[in-house]
């Protein structure tokens, strides 16, 4: 809380006229607050009605945050005007746009003018008046999670219900909602997907569900799992909640337990209840809200899309790793010969050190490969012998030392006759053999 | 309000609309949210250019990152779904697993390079 203060705000309240219609402007008051750690936006509200604009339509009731009647969007945040302390927005002024907005104004040496408030009706909801939503629709989502509990066993006494409790403990505070509709207008899913129930009676529905005496268990559970699938876990409804409640939470808690009632086999489904149609009313809002949908041509378009979109993807990745996990297995069945050299350059009665080159293929990845092979040829005809450089051993690259008339490799000592047999040191097994054929006079090597 | 009533509505405000605070009051869960998709359509593209540019350092280095946070975040949700942490946690999961993760992405870049 920042120290009280006497000072001059300019408040920016949304203004609609039903008799004009269009798309409702703001309007700007001025106002002297004295002390703003004990000024509600509520109380800003009020005294601009009774002292500047008698037309301003704005709903409360209970003034203690009890009620839920005055919520609204207050400087971009849902929150209920009566639990709003004017200081409570100065505090949140020190952003950039903030900041931005004070050194445009032009009293910047009175520091508490021109840091205004803006105050604007709850998103989602049809707009009656000004600051004042229908909050129809809220309610018929509502009654979706079938908010009243129904025991399974009729008691005569009183259910006891310890405080530490299980359930009692996961179900915590979450019963303390008052509908003020905060989790909705945060919430950019209800937007997106009409059949959507919204935060506040999913959180309804899972207070009840999380209770074991719930006698209308898979009946409820039947009604709002569809929707829980619509939450994306952005925390907004978390955030705005003004009973602090965590309605991503009571989501959650719902699919938990759809899934763990599937998982232990128990989970029966109830019988398919097809949800009422929802009646069209006479009254405006509900086609309002029909109007504001994209409509289905649109829909389906995207939806097509997605799947679309979805499936190109799915098939590239899947291509691509298939490609690269099973190509090499696939190629290694296909044996390549290799042409080493001319016959006439490989010395008689010497072994010749000869380059193989080849071009090897791994998934997508092409490299040219480089390695040397040792030919040995006794005699001037074509019984040559090919052996590979490299060591048995560990794989190190052995060479033909002419004067000790032996295959040696420099790493561990290895060393082997001129047949290729092990002579000394750790190699555990004779130098490996190419395959070779020789074609119009050219030595070929078999690559496997 | 009775069914004759002809007063007409204001279609419902959108979020966001009219709002000049919203962006600057837009919560870092959403932020989250909204990165851990486009990550995710990064990683489709890196891992086609990773899959034909074998090798290549930047496209490693890349890849690992968007890997890594787009992975830090999933785990995040899935932490909260299954109520393994409080809820009240939610933001500071952000930080930490995101934290662990560039942590981690500087222990396997010095390993391998």
């Amino acid at each position: 809380m920042s120290q009280s203060h006497m000072s001059t705000r300019l408040v920016r309240v949304f203004r609609y006229d039903p008799m004009i219609g269009g798309e409702g402007h703001f309007d700007e008051y001025t106002l002297e607050i004295e002390d703003d750690t004990n000024t509600t936006i509520l109380d800003v509200l009020i005294r601009i009605q009774k002292e500047q604009d008698p037309s301003l339509a704005f709903r409360y009731a209970c003034r203690v945050n009890m009620c839920g009647s005055c919520a609204m969007v207050i400087n971009g945040q849902e929150r209920l005007a009566c639990k709003t302390n004017v200081s409570d927005i100065c505090g949140e002024q020190n952003t950039t746009f903030h900041r931005k907005r004070v050194t445009a104004g032009n009293d910047t040496n009175d520091k508490s003018t021109g840091r205004e408030i803006t105050i604007r009706p709850l998103n989602h909801f049809p707009v009656v008046r000004d600051l004042v939503v229908d909050m129809e629709p809220f309610f018929d989502k509502f009654e979706k999670s079938i908010p009243y509990f129904e025991p399974a066993e009729h008691m005569e006494e009183p259910a006891v219900i310890a405080p530490d409790a299980r359930e009692r403990l996961d179900i915590g505070l979450a019963t303390e909602c008052i509908l003020c509709g905060c989790c909705v207008s945060s919430c950019t899913m209800v937007h997106y997907h009409d059949g959507y129930v919204g935060p506040a009676a999913l959180n309804r529905a899972f207070t009840l569900l999380a209770d074991s005496r719930d006698g209308l268990h898979d009946l409820r559970m039947n009604q709002v799992l569809d929707s829980c699938y619509n939450c994306r876990t952005e925390f907004n409804c978390t955030e705005v909640c003004p009973k602090e409640i965590s309605p991503t939470r009571s989501i959650k808690y719902i699919q938990l337990l759809a899934a763990k009632k599937s998982l232990s086999g128990k989970g029966k489904r109830a019988p398919d209840i097809t949800p009422e149609p929802v009646e069209p009313t006479a009254v405006e809002p509900v086609s309002a809200v029909a109007n504001n949908l994209p409509n289905p041509d649109r829909r389906r378009f995207l939806k097509n899309l997605t799947f679309g979109l979805g499936t190109i993807s799915a098939a590239v990745v899947g291509g691509v790793a298939a490609t690269a996990a099973i190509g090499p297995a696939l190629e290694k069945g296909k044996n390549r010969w290799i042409r080493l050299s001319k016959l006439d350059s490989i010395a008689v009665g010497e072994v010749t050190t000869v380059t193989m080159e080849y071009e090897e293929t791994f998934g997508f990845h092409h490299s040219r490969q480089s390695k040397p092979v040792l030919v040995s040829r006794p005699a001037e005809d074509n019984n040559i012998v090919v052996y590979s450089s490299t060591c048995t051993h560990l794989g190190c690259t052995v060479s033909w030392d002419e004067n000790k008339r032996q295959y040696v490799c420099a790493c561990h000592g290895g060393a082997f006759d001129e047949h290729g047999n092990v002579v000394s040191g750790p190699p555990p097994r004779p130098l490996d053999r190419f395959v070779y054929k020789i074609e119009d006079e050219h030595l070929f090597v078999e690559l496997v | 309000m009775d069914s004759d009533n002809k007063l007409k509505y204001r279609n419902p405000l959108h979020w966001g609309e009219l709002d000049p605070h919203r962006k600057a009051g837009t919560h870092i869960g959403m932020w989250a949210w909204i990165w851990q998709r486009i990550s995710a359509i990064a990683i489709i593209f890196l891992i086609g250019l990773h899959m034909t540019l074998t090798y290549k350092p930047i496209i490693q280095l890349l890849l690992l990152i968007t890997l890594v946070f787009h992975a830090a975040l999933g785990l995040r949700v899935i932490l909260l779904d299954f109520n393994l942490v409080n809820v009240r946690y939610r933001n500071a999961l952000i930080a930490g697993l995101v934290g662990l993760g560039i942590a981690m992405i500087v222990i396997i870049w010095i390993r391998i390079y």
